[in-house]
């Protein structure tokens, strides 16, 4: 069997796209999202030692993830309500974006953290809602409810808009 | 819902720049490296342990007759001083904590003492409460997602401070406060307090109107110096780099010499690994 340490590297090494996405969808800046994902591999990896199960690899590594994302906001807030506004700038154009798009992913951004959170990862990472209560330390019945009440929250903001 | 599923594709097109791939390999091989150190860190773990076992322990106490008692002290001298009121220690298996917390005397205006000294006691209260709370939820996350208690390490809670300038007029202090665990958090409070009047000063009180032009133009002047050296790589304007000061209330301490020291917070106006930035402001104003 394989050592947990190195499934965790092989996973931080194959999803790097995926947890920079999610890093940056919290910080809206390059510079810190690449500080987040570099500080919660070395975290994982000095406290390795306290994982013992590999299916958890992926689940742990989120919650230290979002955890350090959630401090950087926590210190920034200023910096991030003024890069928000700059998401168009900061992605990769293609036919399927249009301005309909952008203003649905920054509904979903303008959501507080933990409705936020449940959000991005049920419908952007595809994640199981077992899966979310793991990462968000919750139980499954919080995770739906969050879910229920993300998804309330986005549907008022959108009727607001047209 | 189709809505979100729409979003997904802004998600999914996220930039991913260039450096990632070698900032996960290098974040990977960091750790592997630091193997090496880890005895030191026993020492150094083991030599702070012993410090607990000398030292007291004290209990901050938010009370109004300590704070009384503490600015009945007679004055000495012209020159207002900080000093540690409270060295607080504390270890258990989620956290180790280290608190000096100050206090000013010998300022003339006893009033205005036991104002800022409960003030300060309250805040740091505050800060080591939500410090404390944090590790404890850490190490839960740890334990629930099957770590074992004893494999966990303590996060270590620092609360320190340094005194910037003194005199009769002005005292300038900073608290620090950092939470490490891989690496260190800080968080930092500014006191600039103008002793008769009892106000926190800003820019404007120091530096005059034209504050914004003076600090901004420094600033200006010194990056630019700086970035000749290519390991300092400031955010231009477009990354959201310096572009001046928002108002008075910027962050700054007064140092030794009378100067005002502006400070940006680390990710404020450069990347992560350049840290905390500081900007001496070459003016004499005490």
């Amino acid at each position: 069997m394989r050592d947990v340490k190195e499934v965790l590297i092989d996973y931080v090494k194959n999803n790097q796209e995926k947890l920079y996405r999610i890093a940056f969808s919290y910080s809206k800046n390059e510079e810190a999202a690449l500080d987040i994902v570099q500080e919660s591999i070395v975290k994982a990896l000095k406290n390795i030692s306290s994982l013992k199960e590999e299916k958890y690899v992926k689940t742990w590594f989120f919650r230290i993830l979002i955890n350090e994302s959630l401090q950087y906001i926590k210190k920034n807030k200023k910096i991030i309500t003024y890069e928000l506004e700059e998401i168009e700038d900061k992605i990769e154009w293609n036919d399927n974006i249009t301005s309909e798009e952008i203003d649905v992913y920054k509904y979903i951004q303008s959501l507080n953290e933990k409705l936020k959170t449940v959000i991005m990862l049920r419908y952007f990472e595809d994640m199981k809602i077992e899966e979310i209560a793991k990462v968000t330390k919750t139980n499954e019945n919080t995770v739906k409810s969050r879910l229920y009440k993300g998804l309330k929250e986005l549907k008022r903001l959108m009727k607001g808009c047209n | 819902m189709k809505k979100i599923e729409q979003a997904k594709t802004v998600y999914n097109a996220i930039k991913i720049p260039d450096q990632l791939n070698n900032i996960v390999n290098r974040a990977v091989l960091k750790e592997n490296e630091k193997k090496r150190y880890d005895f030191k860190y026993i020492k150094y773990a083991l030599s702070t342990a012993s410090c607990v076992f000398f030292t007291f322990i004290l209990m901050i106490n938010i009370s109004p007759s300590f704070a009384a008692n503490i600015s009945e002290l007679p004055v000495l001298g012209d020159v207002a001083k900080v000093f540690t009121i409270n060295e607080y220690i504390k270890k258990d298996n989620e956290k180790l904590v280290n608190a000096k917390i100050p206090a000013i005397e010998n300022t003339g205006n006893t009033e205005l003492e036991k104002r800022i000294n409960y003030e300060i006691m309250l805040k740091m209260n505050e800060v080591l409460k939500e410090a404390e709370e944090r590790a404890a939820e850490y190490k839960e996350a740890v334990i629930e997602t099957g770590g074992k208690e004893e494999d966990y390490q303590p996060i270590n809670i620092k609360i320190d401070y340094y005194v910037g300038y003194l005199s009769k007029d002005v005292v300038s202090f900073v608290i620090t406060k950092s939470e490490t665990l891989a690496s260190a958090y800080t968080e930092k409070y500014y006191y600039n307090i103008d002793i008769e009047t009892g106000k926190n000063l800003n820019l404007r009180d120091v530096l005059g109107n034209d504050y914004k032009q003076i600090v901004d133009e420094t600033i200006y002047k010194q990056i630019e110096e700086k970035s000749k050296n290519p390991d300092n790589m400031y955010f231009t304007k477009e990354e959201n780099g310096f572009a001046g000061i928002e108002d008075e209330y910027q962050n700054f301490y007064i140092n030794s010499d009378g100067k005002v020291v502006i400070v940006f917070e680390k990710y404020q106006i450069a990347p992560g690994y350049m840290g905390e930035q500081e900007f001496i402001i070459d003016k004499q104003i005490f």
